[in-house]
């Protein structure tokens, strides 16, 4: 009765709110370590698993979270997706002042209902509500509360109390209750101690709780983001899924259950039996087979996506990409696989997660970690590992999206865990022959041809595959960094192995690419490979230098330039060698020719948060190196007699 | 009978220009043959992923069981894919919108793939019951969705629905040019007597057919929505019937400082004009002051603000906070609805909801934030009026017709001590004032009784930006120096949006990067951030650190200037859109460093875009005793370039590149 007074007169007299005792979640009561580098601050979250059954899981979850300025808006917003294994029961909303004073709460027809369709796909039975108050005095808390409902258990979302950076915690917590017999495992990262178990009345109950998070401010090559801030991954042991039943306590298991699920799908037409025969029974080299099988797949098929149900997880069966020569990932790799069959070479459906430097993954910790699925085919001394949605790719060749990572490869007795090929410097490599002749007005007609290798040409790949012609020009020019210019021929030829190479050849002319004034020429040796990169030391780095992945660019350029021109200033040859890398630059001129020669090397490795300043400087070196201008002057010429 | 005589003057021209009638393009569903998978490039674009070999899509309009008529379109498509690229195509959506009493209807969906296999013509069906998928989108569309089956290179697709629509004012428009170029693309329009549409055509590319024919038509209605018996009306009325069709037809390509290609493509489209017999004739459109009343009586635009709306009380004396002129009370309430509101929709012209709630949930689409700004201004006794507008990636507007489809935004506009004002309170950072430039695209109009139109050109628009910098030597004989800076207001807009997301070190951050390594900022200064009417002032000291070489190449724009051509292409086919017209300014004063002789100054240079003087550029340098004066001028006066024009100012931005990226070489002096 008393607060209900006090309430009364605080609304009647706004001005003395602040003294008149703040709410729970004024903004006053941050602690204010939490508000350094932060946007936002979570001041409580809670989630609790509460598994019912193996078909069976409610998930509550609770966040009140305080935005301090407009860059944290982002995570005022409620977006929740629902599809037929989740269900959303309720959704609840409030808003505060920074005093922590209700200003409203979430109305039921205010929560917007949309088709979440993902861009890749061209169906799935994904939605998502959306709910958002819109304000825009700062500091202010949201409060939301969401009940879902998950009719599996395959599902076991990992905690992340702290999503993303300039993000503060000041307490969260997530506790999961099993009935009896129900086994899962999880696994921490950042945190300290042991769960808190406590008995239920089904079974027992796990909570996890965090206090004071300071926000974290991400860095340029830093470790993955689960290294850098709390959290736990779960797995149940068991599970069911859409009326599977399955294990994930060991790869193996896992395994299973998608052989489980792949049953029956590989039986193919008759028709596409006899060309399988067709084109393969003549020959004996089982490379030979599969590259011409997967080259009849990449001409037959394309890929579409549509997820519905357990569709997630399950493919079309192999007549279904017959009748519509199309499918996903699973779809294709499982015609594929059917395919390889009919020509009696075993190939394994492999689960893979995707993504350009996607590498984070848990070897020790057998649960669903992915998000595609490739064909991996062990052969004698080798295997051949095909991306069964690519069009384009060279039969062998993962590139950049699914290489260098651990997979979950599939056969008759389960799953087991194979590791996808590394390309290495070897491979990847840019190597740059350039043969220039500058006019007397400046204008630098450069005639390029550069060779890409690895993970260095998908990119260029990507490209040349999918656009037209004058999308690949266009690119071209937005690429450039010259400031007038003209692309008058380009040609690009690949190199389809397993360690594929693009030659290009680029004709260009470049208008005022040198400065010549009365008797001056300047003009930049590095025509075209300049590095962009210049890294600021102002803040001491806190975390660890990751590179995933080594490059080697080598350039050498020759310059013709009008005659009648001596050296007045030219660029000191720089040669750099650390762990990070090898840089190594010179110019010389002799007679009207310009000699320039430019080579990187960049490795992959860890290396310690104290070497950061070396690598700023190497990164400098390297930028002024790239952009050092030669000046010529004329020579007089001497009057003869 | 005048109303019809407007209209037919209207479509004269289209009949009088109707040149030789051509037989109908000998193309019909399901008739693929060897032959026409023969070619492999097609002259009209010898790059094409994809050719469209016909689209062909036709309107009329039929009585509904609804009491009312509704409008039958009808598409048929067939592509030719030529390579895997092009694989896209196959991929099909179809929108279709309801409001709850209005909906939209698909029909008679087919669509087939042909492959060549062996010589022989191959058929894959689209399984129309289990491969068409319904994607309900949100309350008011659905979209229905498929890809056709067994696609490969070369194969031919082709297509064919029908879409009934209860929108009778949303008769269909056709692009005749597209992502694609097209062979064939023809649009036939069955218009009846009772209904007269104005047509609009634009685009550069010429019809091969136009031609129109009168015919007699039957129309039956009926209404069933009753709980008595189903009325029903049968009659018979004049149809005209249009025929526009173009031949190979190429894909447009978007260029720098465009503003739309919606601008440019080959397009028809239509408004319903009036009603006539053997209904009671009215027009539906026929002037922009019968338009604005509408809009002003409208639920979902103006009623609102003819009303006392005594709700805004408690909002009004929160913005207001004392304000007693009538100028600081409009700033006040624009200050108060521009930072308390989130815009969640900037391609809007109508309420979604009533003002009422806007004001309570603190966030509305532009026309429902614009609109309260009005309600609010005139609640203080303050003129204002709603302005409607087409933002530039929308689109022109037409000069004279009242066609609403071509605009999207709603600004406010305020007359305050005989001063006009435009205020669009959706623009966050936006000054009291101003519009962003996407607001200057030709005619907007007011909506009030007089339903004024105002030309906001993007040549009325200037961004004018000055840098003056002083170089001295100091005691100690280094290079010292301080630079001034206004940039224009755009500019200051962005630079304010990025100090507000990064910090304002990132602005000086910026310069650094422009500066190059070997000169130092310190002192940095920002004047102006939260005055958001002005452009911002920026001042900072520059230190040049570098060794003391023999011979110092200084270049005096100091970071500033163009460092690329905005024109990359060679060649342009439509006339270039700037957003604003430019003025740059850039002076350097500076004493010759310690020590040092000039031993080579850049020539100068002044250089005119054409006789008018559309653009200019001034380079000039020059040496008095121990100093140097340098300033460089561009001034572009207009916004709007043909495309004939386009050569010329490719190559004056060329030479201001060139001039701008000039040095002055410093030699030591020899000693004696």
């Amino acid at each position: 009765m008393i607060k209900k007074g006090l309430t009364i007169l605080m609304a009647l007299c706004v001005c003395l709110s602040l003294l008149a005792g703040d709410g729970e979640y004024a903004v006053a009561k941050i602690p204010a370590a939490l508000l350094k580098n932060a946007n936002v601050v979570k001041r409580f979250g809670e989630t609790r698993y509460e598994v019912g059954s193996y078909t069976k899981m409610k998930v509550y979850e609770k966040i009140v979270i305080t935005i301090l300025n407009e860059n944290g808006d982002g995570f005022a917003g409620l977006y929740k997706y629902y599809d037929k294994f989740r269900s959303i029961k309720s959704i609840e909303g409030k808003i505060y002042d920074a005093a922590g004073k209700e200003i409203k709460s979430l109305k039921t027809k205010d929560v917007e209902d949309r088709s979440a369709v993902s861009e890749i796909s061209l169906m799935e039975d994904s939605r998502v509500k959306i709910h958002h108050f819109y304000h825009r005095i700062y500091p202010y808390t949201v409060e939301y509360e969401v009940v879902v409902e998950f009719a599996t258990t395959f599902m076991f979302p990992a905690w992340f109390p702290q999503s993303a950076e300039k993000y503060a915690v000041e307490k969260s917590n997530i506790v999961i209750s099993v009935p009896e017999g129900f086994t899962f495992r999880y696994k921490t990262f950042n945190y300290t101690g042991e769960p808190l178990v406590s008995p239920t009345n089904e079974g027992k109950s796990y909570t996890w709780q965090i206090n004071n998070l300071s926000a974290i401010l991400k860095e340029y090559a830093a470790p993955e983001w689960p290294h850098l801030t709390t959290c736990i991954y779960f797995s149940p042991d068991k599970f069911e899924l859409g009326g599977y039943k399955g294990a994930m306590d060991s790869w193996n298991a896992l395994g299973q259950f998608q052989l489980q699920l792949n049953q029956g799908r590989d039986k193919l037409p008759e028709v596409i039996k006899q060309k399988v025969h067709q084109l393969t029974d003549g020959l004996t080299e089982p490379k030979e087979k599969i590259k011409i099988l997967y080259e009849y797949l990449q001409k037959n098929t394309r890929y579409i996506s549509v997820q519905l149900g357990i569709g997630g997880l399950q493919p079309f069966d192999a007549a279904y990409v017959t009748a519509k020569a199309y499918g996903d990932c699973k779809a294709l790799s499982n015609y594929m696989f059917a395919l390889l069959k009919e020509a009696d070479i075993k190939s394994c459906y492999t689960q893979i997660k995707s993504g350009e430097g996607e590498y984070f993954f848990l070897t020790d910790f057998p649960s669903d970690q992915f998000n595609h699925i490739i064909l991996c085919v062990p052969l004698a001394n080798d295997t051949v590992w095909l991306e069964c949605t690519s069009q384009t790719l060279p039969a062998g060749y993962l590139s950049g999206f699914t290489g260098n990572r651990p997979a979950l490869a599939v056969d008759e007795n389960g799953g087991h865990l194979i590791h996808t090929p590394r390309y290495g410097i070897k491979e990847n490599i840019q190597h740059r022959n350039i043969n220039a002749t500058l006019s007397e007005d400046g204008t630098l007609f450069v005639k390029a041809a550069t060779t890409y290798g690895g993970l260095q040409q998908d990119n260029i790949h990507g490209l040349i595959n999918n656009l037209s012609k004058d999308k690949v020009k266009e690119y071209l020019h937005e690429q450039l960094d010259f400031a007038t210019y003209d692309i008058t021929r380009f040609t690009y030829a690949e190199n389809k192995t397993g360690t594929p190479t693009i030659n290009e050849s680029l004709d260009i002319a470049v208008t005022n690419y040198a400065t010549i004034t009365g008797k001056r020429l300047f003009i930049v040796p590095n025509v075209m490979t300049r590095t962009g990169r210049k890294l600021t030391a102002d803040e001491e780095r806190k975390y660890d230098i990751v590179f995933t992945s080594d490059y080697q660019d080598v350039d050498s350029v020759e310059i013709t330039i009008p005659p009648g021109f001596a050296p007045e200033s030219m660029p000191q040859a720089v040669a750099i060698s650390n762990k990070f890398g090898k840089y190594d630059c010179s110019v010389k001129l002799s007679g009207n020719k310009l000699f320039y020669y430019r080579s990187i090397e960049r490795y992959a490795g860890q290396f310690p948060a104290k070497e950061y300043g070396d690598l700023v400087k190497f990164y400098e070196a390297m930028y002024k190196a790239d952009r050092s201008k030669v000046v010529l002057v004329k020579q007089e010429t001497t009057k003869g007699f | 009978m005048k109303r019809k005589l407007f209209f037919s003057i209207l479509f004269f021209f289209t009949v009088a220009s109707a040149t030789i009638a051509q037989d109908k393009l000998k193309i019909k569903f399901g008739n693929v043959t060897a032959e026409d998978f023969k070619p492999t490039v097609y002259p009209v674009d010898s790059n094409a992923t994809v050719v469209i070999i016909a689209d062909i899509g036709s309107t009329e309009i039929i009585g509904n069981t609804k009491g009312s008529f509704s409008l039958l379109f009808k598409n048929y498509r067939r592509a030719h894919i030529l390579n895997k690229n092009g694989y896209d195509i196959g991929n099909v959506e179809i929108r279709l919108y309801t409001n709850g009493e209005s909906e939209e209807e698909l029909d008679n969906l087919k669509a087939v793939t042909y492959n060549l296999e062996n010589g022989k013509v191959v058929q894959t069906k689209l399984e129309i019951k289990t491969a068409v998928f319904k994607d309900k989108v949100n309350k008011n569309l659905v979209i229905k969705k498929f890809t056709f089956p067994n696609i490969k290179e070369g194969s031919i697709i082709e297509y064919e629905y029908k879409i009934k629509s209860d929108f009778i004012f949303n008769l269909q428009p056709w692009d005749f040019q597209g992502e694609y170029p097209r062979l064939w693309s023809e649009y036939n329009f069955a218009m009846p007597g009772f209904y007269n549409y104005v047509t609009l055509s634009q685009g550069y590319h010429p019809y091969t057919i136009k031609t129109s024919t009168t015919s007699r038509g039957n129309f039956n209605m009926a209404d069933n929505r009753g709980s008595g018996a189903t009325e029903r009306a049968n009659f018979s009325a004049n149809v005209v019937d249009y025929r526009w069709a173009m031949k190979d037809i190429p894909a447009l390509k978007e260029e720098s400082y465009t503003s739309t290609l919606r601008n440019h493509i080959s397009r028809i489209e239509f408004q319903l004009a009036s009603i006539g017999e053997p209904f009671t004739p009215r027009q539906v459109m026929s002037t922009w002051k019968m338009v604005a009343k509408e809009l002003l009586d409208d639920e979902d635009f103006g009623v609102q603000l003819s009303r006392d709306n005594d709700w805004l009380n408690d909002a009004m004396s929160l913005a207001l906070l004392g304000a007693t002129t009538n100028l600081s009370k409009a700033k006040k309430i624009y200050e108060w609805v521009r930072d308390n509101f989130t815009c969640t929709n900037y391609n809007s012209k109508y309420l979604a909801q009533p003002l009422k709630n806007v004001l309570k949930n603190k966030n509305g689409n532009v026309a429902e934030i614009n609109l309260l700004l009005t309600a609010m201004l005139r609640k203080a006794n303050i003129q204002a009026h709603p302005v409607l507008l087409s933002t530039r990636s929308h689109g022109y507007t037409h000069s004279v017709y009242p066609l609403m489809d071509r605009y999207n935004y709603v600004i406010c506009r305020t007359e305050i001590e005989g001063k006009e004002f435009y205020l669009d309170a959706a623009e966050t950072g936006m000054g009291f004032g101003k519009l962003g430039y996407k607001c200057y695209n030709g005619y907007a109009r007011i909506i009030s009784p007089g339903a004024e139109e105002i030309d906001l050109n993007a040549s009325l628009l200037k961004e004018t930006k000055s840098t003056t910098v002083f170089v001295i030597n100091d005691e100690k004989g280094n290079s010292i120096g301080s630079i001034q800076q206004t940039p224009g207001y755009f500019e200051s807009f962005r630079l304010r949006g990025l100090a507000k997301e990064k910090g304002k070190e990132q602005v000086f951050t910026e310069f650094k990067k422009a500066l190059g390594e070997d000169i130092k900022l310190s002192n940095t200064r920002i004047d102006s951030l939260g005055k958001y009417d002005e452009p911002l002032a920026i001042a900072f000291d520059i230190d040049f650190a570098g060794d003391k070489e023999d011979i110092i190449y200084f270049n005096p724009m100091l970071g500033e200037g163009f460092k690329e051509n905005p024109f990359k292409s060679a060649e342009r086919y439509y006339p270039v859109e700037m957003p604003y017209t430019i003025d740059e300014t850039y002076n350097l004063q500076m004493e010759i460093p310690k020590g040092y002789v000039v031993d080579e100054l850049p020539r100068g240079a002044v250089v005119k875009f054409n006789e008018q003087e559309d653009a200019t550029f001034e380079y000039r340098l020059s040496q008095s005793g121990g100093n140097i004066s340098f300033r460089s001028r561009l001034v572009i006066k207009k916004a709007y370039f043909l495309p004939e024009e386009y050569e010329v100012l490719r190559e004056f931005f060329a030479l201001v590149v060139k001039k701008q990226g000039e040095q002055i070489v410093f030699k030591k002096k020899a000693t004696p």
